[in-house]
C-alpha cells in the first residue's frame, strides 16, 4: 500500500540520488518522471527502488497524450501500470495536452483547443485511462505560447468542465498558470479561483525564463516572486495541497532546492487555508 | 465529422508545421513575423529537445566531431526520422545506420562504429537485470549432462561487428572530452558490451569467440558450441569451449537460469 502524501516534495532527479540515499532529507515526498523509469533495468530502477524505501512517491508522466487524436497507447499504459504496481505511488499524473499524432511523438506538451468537440474527445479517454490504471487520473495544466483561433472558451472554463464531466483530478501548476497569464494577458488569480478545491490533488512550482514580452516554462531557475505570490493566493483559495518544486535544467545542489521548499512551507503556513492534505 | 476527426485535422496541421519548421500554420491567434514567442517557441523546442536527446545518447560521437558538426547531423536525422517513441530515451536508435547510409555527415567513416558503440553502451546501461552465473552453479553438473547444457547470456549483452578499431578513441574521449588520438585503423572485429551489475563493461573479441557467444545466446548447447569451434579448425574444441565459459563466468557475461 502507498502512504498518504502530505506536505512538501521535490521532483527526484538523478543528480540527487546520492543525497537521498546518504541521509534523510527534509522533503516529505518525491515525484518521479514516469518515462525515466520505463526501462528494463539498471541504475534508474535500482536507485528508484532504493529511494522509494524512504520516501512516499507520486508518478508524473509526459507522454500519455490524453488529448491526442491517435488511439490511446495501451502498451504504454500497461507499462505505466506495471511501474505503479512496482512503486505504489499515491497517484499518477500526466498533462492536459497532446504530444503528437499519426504515430509521431513531438516530445512537447502542446496545448489543446478549448472547444466543446475537444471536451467530447477527452472525457471518454480520461475514463479509459482511469480504467486501465485503476485509479483517478491527475492532469496538469500546461504552459502555453499560442491560442487557437478555434477556441470557444478560456482555459479555466475548459478545465473546470473536464473535471466536472470526467471526474479527473488536477495537478495545478502555479508557474504554468502564471506563464500563460503573462503570455495571453489574463488575470492569473481568475484561473486559480475557477478551480474546484476538491479537485486539486497536487501543486507544482517551478521557475521560468523571462524574455520581456513573453515567458517560457524552462524549469531552469528558482521560483520567482510573482509565482510565490500566486502560490499564496492558491493556498488561501484551495487550502493546504501537497506542493512540490520541479527543476529540470541547471540543476543545483539539493540543499538549494530544499531552501526553496522551506519558502513554500513558510508561505503555505502564513497563507492559512484549510488543512486538506490529500490522502 | 466526429469530435475526434475535428481534433485530428487540427493536430495534423499543427504537427506538420512543427516538422516543417513552418511558422504560419494558420491555426493560432497572432501568427507571423513580429510576434515574439508564440508558435516559434514550439518550433525551436522540438529541434532543441530531440538534439539534446541525441547528445545524451551519443556522448562520445559528440565529443569526436564537436557541437557544430553534431548539430548538423542531428538536424538531418531529426528531419528524416521523426520520433515515434513514447519516451525520448529511445530517440536515435537508427542513427548509426543513417550515418552509414549518408557518410557526408561525418569527417571519417570509422565514426559510424563510434556511434554504434555509444548506442550499445547506452542500451546496456538500462537493459534488464539478471543474476550472474557463478562457477559454483556448475559444480553439481554431471559429466554426462555437459553436452546438453545450455547457457544464458546477460540481457544487456550486445555483440557488435565493427569495421574499425575505434575502441582506443572511444575510451580516450569517454575519459577526456579534449583527448586526441590517432586515426582509427580498418580492422574487422567484434565488440562485446554488457553490464554485469550496475556498471557497463566492454572488450573486443575474436570472431570465433563472438560467434560461439552468439550461438549460446540463441540457445545452442555446449556440444553445439564445441562443434562450432571444431569447424573453425580447433583441434581441442571442448578445451577451448571450457576456456571461453570460464572467462565469461569470471567477467559476468552469463546469467543464472
Amino acid at each position: 500500500m502507498h502512504e498518504s502524501i502530505r506536505g512538501f516534495g521535490l521532483g527526484l532527479r538523478s543528480e540527487h540520488y546520492r543525497d537521498f540515499i546518504a541521509s534523510p532529507q527534509r522533503a516529505d515526498w518525491l515525484e518521479i518522471i514516469t518515462e525515466n523509469y520505463l526501462v528494463p533495468g539498471g541504475k534508474p530502477l535500482y536507485h528508484l527502488d532504493r529511494i522509494r524505501r524512504d520516501y512516499p512517491m507520486v508518478m508524473h508522466g509526459v507522454s500519455l497524450s490524453v488529448g491526442g487524436s491517435d488511439p490511446l497507447d495501451r502498451a504504454y499504459l500497461q507499462q505505466v501500470r506495471a511501474l505503479a504496481d512496482r512503486i505504489q505511488p499515491a497517484w499518477v499524473s500526466d498533462h492536459l495536452c497532446w504530444t503528437g499524432t499519426s504515430s509521431v511523438n513531438l516530445h512537447d506538451l502542446l496545448p489543446l483547443p478549448y472547444t466543446e468537440a475537444c471536451l467530447q474527445h477527452l472525457v471518454p479517454r480520461v475514463e479509459q485511462v482511469q480504467e486501465i490504471l485503476r485509479q483517478p487520473l491527475v492532469l496538469e495544466n500546461v504552459s502555453s505560447y499560442v491560442r487557437y483561433r478555434a477556441d470557444e472558451m478560456c482555459e479555466w472554463e475548459f478545465i473546470a468542465e473536464l473535471v466536472r464531466r470526467s471526474g479527473c483530478e488536477l495537478l495545478l501548476d502555479v508557474n504554468n498558470v502564471y506563464v500563460s497569464s503573462v503570455n495571453h494577458g489574463f488575470a492569473a488569480q481568475t484561473f486559480i479561483d475557477a478551480m474546484s478545491p476538491l479537485a486539486v490533488r497536487q501543486i507544482h512550482l517551478a521557475g521560468h525564463a523571462d524574455h520581456g514580452d513573453y515567458l517560457v516554462d524552462t524549469h531552469d531557475q528558482p521560483v520567482c516572486d510573482a509565482v510565490w505570490d500566486l502560490y499564496a493566493h492558491a493556498v488561501r483559495r484551495l487550502g493546504q495541497v501537497p506542493t512540490m518544486i520541479e527543476r529540470d535544467d541547471d540543476i543545483p545542489p539539493l540543499e538549494s532546492l530544499l531552501v526553496e521548499l522551506d519558502r513554500a512551507r513558510a508561505i503555505a503556513g502564513s497563507a492559512g487555508g484549510d488543512a486538506r492534505w490529500a490522502a | 465529422m466526429t469530435a475526434t476527426d475535428v481534433l485530428a485535422e487540427l493536430q495534423q496541421r499543427c504537427q506538420q508545421a512543427i516538422l516543417d519548421g513552418d511558422p504560419l500554420p494558420g491555426l493560432f491567434v497572432g501568427e507571423g513575423a513580429g510576434i515574439a514567442g508564440g508558435f516559434d517557441i514550439y518550433l525551436n523546442a522540438y529541434r532543441a529537445r530531440l538534439t539534446a536527446a541525441l547528445r545524451d545518447n551519443y556522448p562520445v560521437l559528440l565529443r569526436a566531431i564537436g557541437d557544430d558538426a553534431f548539430a548538423a547531423l542531428a538536424g538531418a536525422y531529426i528531419n528524416s526520422h521523426p520520433s515515434s517513441f513514447r519516451s525520448i530515451r529511445w530517440f536515435g536508435d537508427s542513427l548509426a545506420g543513417f550515418l552509414a547510409a549518408s557518410p557526408e555527415h561525418l569527417p571519417h567513416p570509422s565514426l559510424v562504429d563510434l556511434a554504434r558503440m555509444d548506442w550499445a553502451t547506452r542500451s546496456a546501461f538500462d537493459a534488464a537485470d539478471a543474476e550472474l552465473l557463478a562457477a559454483a552453479d556448475l559444480a553439481t553438473l554431471q559429466p554426462e549432462d555437459w553436452a546438453r547444457r545450455c547457457f544464458r547470456t546477460l540481457p544487456s549483452l550486445r555483440v557488435l561487428p565493427l569495421g574499425w578499431q575505434i575502441e582506443p578513441i572511444w575510451k580516450a574521449l569517454d575519459a577526456d572530452p579534449l583527448a586526441s588520438s590517432d586515426e582509427p585503423q580498418y580492422l574487422q572485429h567484434v565488440l562485446l558490451v554488457w553490464r554485469p551489475r550496475l556498471e557497463c563493461r566492454w572488450r573486443s573479441a575474436a570472431p570465433l569467440e563472438a560467434g560461439v557467444l552468439e550461438a549460446l545466446s540463441q540457445g545452442a548447447s555446449f556440444a553445439e558450441c564445441c562443434t562450432l569451434i571444431a569447424d573453425s579448425g580447433d583441434a581441442e574444441p571442448a578445451r577451448t569451449a571450457a576456456g571461453f565459459l570460464q572467462n565469461w563466468i569470471a567477467e559476468g557475461l552469463l546469467a543464472r537460469d
